[in-house]
């Protein structure tokens, strides 16, 4: 093992010696006034299933938060109810005047 | 690029004009950038992607993305992290290459690869782009995650927190690739030198 992981660093020695060839890193010419439009123009016109994505997420939010809200506003009422509820079940008078 | 320009270079009001879709400004920024991604690009293009493809896709990236940078990472780390993640992403999708041979070598890679598999000597500096060939060949037959972070530990030689900040990966996880990697690079020597001997 040792042979081989020596055989590696040998040969990643070298390789590291390696003069850079690849060239310019400044960007060709047009290169930049290509991608600035192709982007501006992605920017303006954003995307059919972007904007789904964008609004579906801010309406779950909506909706989650009004869901809360409501559940907060109106939860004196629910034992209320549910006690008018048992009531009504427990006595068949009062269960046949409420259905007519 | 050179330090002149990148010191007289405003980042920050360049951002503000390009978020409001200033074109100049976009077209400053590319220029700005291109030679930090174009070296990312280079250092991990797979094989059939032309390097401006690549970058302009790392620089659409930035530019669509633009609205989630916050600011907690300097602007260059997370351009750099985009253009790292893009190329892992190329990498994946690319075909394995085909069965590391004797014969696909040039001579002189061939001369380099007898040399450290046979010789306890380091290959000569005038050897040294024939090794650089060598080692993307070999780092080729690896998984394109594992072939990442050996190039970015062995070749580039950057830090596992550098690495981490890259790539998104823990150090941890790192390790384990970097293990895995040489492990894998360690049997192809195996097998190369048997096949020499053969």
């Amino acid at each position: 093992m040792k042979k081989s992981t020596t055989a590696w660093q040998r040969l990643i020695t070298a390789a590291r010696q390696a003069p850079d060839i690849s060239g310019d890193d400044a960007a060709p010419y047009g290169f930049s006034t290509h991608v600035a439009s192709l982007a501006m123009a992605a920017v303006e016109r954003p995307s059919l299933q972007s904007a789904l994505n964008h609004f579906s997420w801010r309406a779950l939010t909506l909706s989650l938060m009004l869901m809360v809200v409501s559940i907060a506003a109106n939860y004196s009422t629910v034992p209320s109810v549910v006690e008018v509820e048992q009531e009504v079940a427990s006595d068949p008078v009062a269960e046949y005047l409420t259905l007519s | 690029m050179s330090d002149d320009v990148d010191t007289a270079f405003d980042l920050v009001a360049c951002l503000e004009r390009v978020r409001v879709n200033d074109q100049a400004a976009a077209r400053q920024l590319v220029e700005h950038l291109h030679p930090l991604v174009i070296r990312i690009v280079r250092a991990h293009l797979p094989r059939r992607v032309a390097e401006e493809d690549l970058a302009q896709e790392v620089f659409m990236k930035v530019f669509t993305r633009l609205g989630q940078f916050q600011g907690a990472v300097p602007f260059p780390h997370w351009v750099s992290r985009i253009a790292v993640t893009t190329c892992i992403d190329h990498l994946r999708a690319q075909k394995r290459r085909p069965e590391f041979r004797w014969a696909d070598l040039s001579e002189n890679e061939a001369d380099v690869l007898d040399a450290v598999l046979t010789s306890e000597n380091d290959v000569s500096a005038g050897d040294a782009l024939a090794a650089r060939e060598l080692v993307d060949k070999l780092l080729n037959q690896l998984k394109p995650d594992d072939q990442l972070v050996v190039r970015m530990l062995d070749l580039e030689q950057k830090t596992l927190i550098e690495i981490s900040e890259l790539t998104g990966w823990s150090t941890t996880l790192i390790k384990v690739r970097a293990f895995r990697a040489r492990r894998k690079l360690q049997k192809l020597f195996e097998q190369l030198k048997r096949k020499e001997r053969s």
